[in-house]
């Protein structure tokens, strides 16, 4: 498997540089665009990967095929998120990624974490970006919506982080190791308790599982995390309290350069 | 069946375009959906990981995840729209100075 | 008396006016003020009593108990175990200074007293005056009894730094901060070669003890116990003198002295007459074995002293403010002393010192007191025929004069002809040169008197002429006492020198080459000379008198018909000029080099260096531009090339 290795990682390395040319021409600048070849090298990058993630999906099941569509829908969605000029679109975007990650939850068989994340993001969370974003509204198309800043090392970060990520998946067990998981595991007779501890919750519903390890094992995580909400909404509140001082602070708002000048020392 | 290496795979290409995203818009709004756009790629990877080991724990991290997200976005977008209102630009490089 | 009333009145005599001096200057401007010279007078007055005491007992002691070192406590270690001491050598030449310096110096603090006030009112810095005054006489106090060369050097610096002090008084004049500055700094130039000589005396002979250096110097050994060659010791001897000029203004080293006169007049008069000239004599005296050992030092001592004498005597013929005259004849007259060294009569120059003591003081503080009435104006061309305006200062500046040309039966008179005669004995020319000056002397002296105390009355514009206070003539009167009556200490029987003899006896006067007893015996081989001398300075003042009362137009044609004569002593040889081309230009031009080096060189090496940051930061101020994402971008990549590197090592987290 190790020896795969290099030749899934120089097409790996190859895609993601691939894709990071794409971006970088996608990425929103004043200057000329470079909307056509962007999208020509994007969308090859893009077949490049899923001819790679055919590839190791050696039998393809209908879930593969969904797989693929989804992951490219997650991809295409990320891509319109970062790359386009108007953040409203950038929202609507964003939803379509929520939505294409459910589904690939789904087939993970998490469907109550798809639900969740469909119902909290696509519900709660975005529909906040968006009354934002109202809110925010600039006039026109101002000039820092339309000018990424130093696009080429951000995308040189990613693609780095990629290249190292890339030369991991060959490491990972693929779909060739994991079709015959459970009679493999069946097979293994070395830990059957804990097999069967760990297999159990998914055995029976998953939903229902979740919930068991969430009143059991991550209670105070649980607490916690809905101590968080509660502090965040407080944090909301106090921060939108202060709109009488900080229409105050508007009022004595100066250009940069005059500021601190009238200050006596002591 | 697919594996789960692909799946991480996709959450990695999620986060690095959440990345790129953060670093190179400059626009605040769209920089914290980067921000989700990286959860959302942690979240493909993590519940994958929770296939692969047949563990729900993943899951339950996944459901954290959602919470820390959705803390974030309401603390974050309190604070857009503070200072939206003291400097009547989202652009992230309107505070660069320390003054003010 | 016994030896503890000796130490106690030794102290005494420095530290009453240390006391004052300090009492002075710490209270002087918060509580005393106009009171100040009370405390000072009150010193110099002690110091004075217990210094006639002293002279009492080495008058009253026999044979070789003439001297005694007084040890007060030990000082500075020298390393070797052995201790640098404070210690007084009491003798009959210390105990003769003594009397000297303190009696004038407290009759020009008494002096001071109305002197420094204006209108009654103290002039600004009364106490600080009153204050240096007194340390002043500590410091020559020190520099007399002291018995080692470390406190003679102590009292040396000393005496250098109240002069600076004093002449620097009135430091919002420019011409008076000028001439303090080049007190010191010429000073400093005599003083960097008497330092190396007292640490070629330390080098020699390991100590810096008079009687131990002494001894050895006679013994002809250095303290290793090898012959003393005769070359050290000259280059010893030189080097001291290098010292002795600075301070006694001898001819390469003048300058300072005429300039000296920016000071109040009475620190010119304690300057020129009790405290600080007198050192060079005074320290060439004290190391007569030294000088004598050396007969190289001892023709350089002679010949020095008659030029110098002769040369500032030319000068004062042509000078017209009254002070710079009476500067000029100091130097001259110190050239008599110098001479009188070197012709190995060291009794009579040390008596010279003390008759010119008294008349040089009277002269500078009449001279003061004429200033004082002409409203600090002191230039003789600008007054005349003050003689009945001023009498009293008229009566004693006549009574100095006459001292001082050398008018039959006056002080000065007798010991300068004292010195003239041992000239002659030496060598002809330096009789011929002291007899000279001594004409020259009289007759500048009494164009002075004549100029200034006769002829028409006139004064400066605006000017109301005032006779001075008691305060200042009775110290007048005192001087004038003196000046003429203390050459009879000397003159019969040699008194005078009889009582200097225990000191001088073994180093100057069996050291001659010209026996002081061979002298012809003949009446007229003893006292013709001073018949001469006396007629020739009566002459001179004919001449004057003729010249500047009578004939008032002769001055005119000589100064005109004689031009590159006379301006050359009106610029005094050109000796500043020369040292402004010799020393100070290329000073200055050394200080520009120096300067522009500084600026160009070293700052621009600073610059450079100070570049390198400045440039550095230059580059990386770029990523502190405050632009969070610029940051999260680097901390991106940073982690993204981290986790690469690590994963690529460790080969995978599989």
């Amino acid at each position: 498997m190790t020896s795969a290795l290099p030749q899934h990682a120089y097409a790996l390395y190859a895609i993601f540089a691939l894709g990071a040319l794409g971006l970088y021409c996608l990425l929103p600048r004043t200057e000329r665009a470079r909307t056509i070849p962007g999208i020509v090298i994007g969308s090859s990058a893009l077949i490049g990967l899923l001819l790679f993630l055919g590839i190791r999906i050696a039998s393809p099941t209908s879930a593969s095929v969904y797989f693929c569509i989804f992951s490219a829908l997650a991809i295409l969605g990320g891509v319109r998120v970062i790359t386009h000029p108007k953040p409203v679109y950038s929202a609507v975007y964003f939803v379509l990624v929520v939505v294409a990650v459910a589904a690939m939850l789904i087939l993970l068989q998490a469907e109550f974490l798809a639900a969740a994340l469909i119902i909290i993001y696509a519900g709660a969370i975005l529909v906040t970006y968006v009354f934002v974003i109202m809110l925010a509204q600039q006039s026109g198309r101002p000039t820092y919506d339309r000018r990424a800043r130093e696009p080429f090392a951000a995308v040189l970060a990613g693609f780095i982080l990629m290249a190292a990520v890339a030369g991991q998946v060959s490491t990972l067990p693929g779909s060739q190791d994991a079709t015959s998981r459970s009679a493999r595991m069946a097979s293994d007779e070395s830990l059957p308790a804990a097999a069967d501890e760990s297999a159990d919750p998914l055995k029976g519903s998953n939903t229902a599982g979740m919930g068991v390890l969430l009143m059991t094992k991550y209670v105070i995580a649980l607490e916690i995390a809905g101590l968080l909400l509660l502090i965040s909404m407080v944090g909301a509140i106090a921060l939108s309290k202060k709109r009488a001082a900080s229409e105050r602070i508007e009022e004595e708002a100066r250009p940069i350069g005059q500021i601190g000048k009238e200050v006596k020392p002591f | 069946m697919t594996g789960v290496g692909e799946y991480v795979v996709v959450g990695a290409i999620l986060f690095a375009l959440g990345l790129v995203g953060f670093l190179s818009r400059r626009n605040l709004i769209v920089m914290f959906l980067s921000t989700e756009l990286m959860f959302q790629g942690v979240v493909v990877n993590v519940v994958a990981f929770s296939r692969l080991h047949e563990h729900v724990d993943g899951q339950a991290f996944a459901l954290f995840l959602l919470a820390i997200a959705a803390v974030e976005a309401g603390l974050a977008l309190g604070l857009l729209v503070l200072l939206y209102r003291i400097r009547g630009t989202l652009d992230a490089d309107a505070w660069s100075t320390m003054s003010g | 008396m016994s030896i503890e009333t000796l130490k106690l009145c030794a102290i005494l005599i420095a530290l009453a006016p240390l006391g004052g001096a300090i009492l002075v200057g710490a209270l002087g401007r918060p509580a005393l003020r106009g009171r100040s010279h009370w405390l000072s007078i009150l010193g110099v007055a002690v110091a004075f009593v217990c210094s006639l005491i002293v002279f009492g007992v080495v008058r009253g002691a026999h044979g070789e108990q003439t001297s005694a070192m007084i040890s007060v406590y030990d000082w500075i270690a020298s390393g070797s175990g052995s201790w640098f001491k404070v210690e007084f050598l009491i003798d009959p030449l210390a105990a003769i200074m003594l009397v000297t310096v303190t009696g004038i110096s407290l009759l020009v603090v008494i002096y001071s007293r109305d002197y420094m006030r204006d209108h009654g009112e103290p002039v600004r810095g009364y106490e600080r005056f009153f204050a240096y005054l007194a340390l002043f006489v500590f410091s020559m106090c020190m520099l007399v009894q002291g018995g080692n060369f470390l406190l003679l050097y102590l009292g040396w610096e000393a005496v250098g730094l109240c002069s600076y002090l004093l002449i620097g008084f009135y430091y919002q004049r420019p011409a008076a901060a000028a001439a303090a500055k080049k007190a010191f700094i010429v000073n400093r130039v005599g003083d960097f070669g008497f330092g190396l000589g007292i640490l070629l005396i330390y080098i020699t002979f390991r100590t810096l003890d008079y009687g131990r250096v002494f001894q050895m110097v006679e013994a002809g050994v250095t303290a290793s116990g090898d012959p003393l060659e005769t070359g050290r010791l000259t280059a010893i001897s030189l080097l001291l003198l290098c010292g002795a000029c600075g301070k006694s203004a001898q001819l390469p080293l003048h300058v300072w002295l005429p300039d000296a006169m920016e000071g109040p007049s009475p620190v010119s008069a304690l300057i020129h007459a009790a405290t600080m000239v007198t050192a060079g004599v005074y320290m060439v005296a004290r190391c007569g074995v030294m000088f004598t050992g050396s007969p190289t030092a001892m023709a350089v001592v002679a010949v020095l002293g008659a030029v110098t004498a002769l040369f500032a005597a030319t000068i004062a013929v042509t000078q017209t403010d009254m002070k710079r005259i009476l500067a000029y004849s100091t130097i001259s007259q110190l050239g008599y002393m110098f001479l009188g060294l070197g012709v190995y009569a060291a009794g009579s120059a040390i008596f010279h010192l003390f008759t010119h003591a008294f008349f040089k003081a009277l002269l500078f503080l009449a001279a003061g007191s004429v200033m004082h009435a002409m409203g600090g104006i002191i230039d003789i061309r600008r007054f005349s025929g003050l003689r009945k305006i001023l009498p009293w200062t008229f009566f004693t500046f006549v009574l100095g004069a006459i001292a001082l040309a050398g008018v039959p039966l006056t002080s000065g008179f007798f010991s300068k002809d004292e010195i003239i005669h041992h000239a002659f004995t030496h060598h002809w020319a330096l009789g011929l040169i002291g007899l000279l000056t001594a004409v020259l002397t009289a007759f500048y002296t009494f164009r002075m008197v004549f100029v200034a105390f006769f002829g028409t009355e006139r004064v400066p514009e605006g000017v109301h002429p005032h006779e001075s206070g008691r305060w200042m003539l009775v110290p007048l009167f005192l001087l004038g006492i003196g000046a003429v009556f203390a050459g009879y200490f000397g003159f019969p029987g040699h008194n005078f020198q009889h009582f200097l003899e225990p000191v001088f006896h073994d180093t100057f006067v069996a050291r001659s080459p010209v026996p002081h007893g061979a002298e012809p015996a003949g009446f007229w081989a003893q006292y013709g000379l001073m018949f001469v001398s006396g007629a020739l300075a009566l002459l001179a003042i004919l001449v004057a008198y003729a010249l500047y009362v009578r004939q008032p137009w002769i001055p005119d044609t000589i100064r005109s018909s004689a031009g590159r004569l006379y301006t050359t002593l009106l610029h005094k040889y050109y000796a500043d000029e020369a040292y402004d081309a010799s020393v100070v230009k290329p000073l200055r031009t050394g200080g520009k080099v120096c300067v522009g080096l500084d600026d160009y060189v070293v700052d621009g090496l600073i610059f450079v260096v100070t570049a390198i940051p400045r440039g550095l930061a230059y580059v990386l101020r770029v990523l502190q531009q405050g632009a969070i994402q610029s940051y999260a971008m680097a901390m991106a990549i940073g982690f993204a090339v981290i986790m690469w590197v690590v994963l690529l090592s460790t080969g995978g987290c599989g």
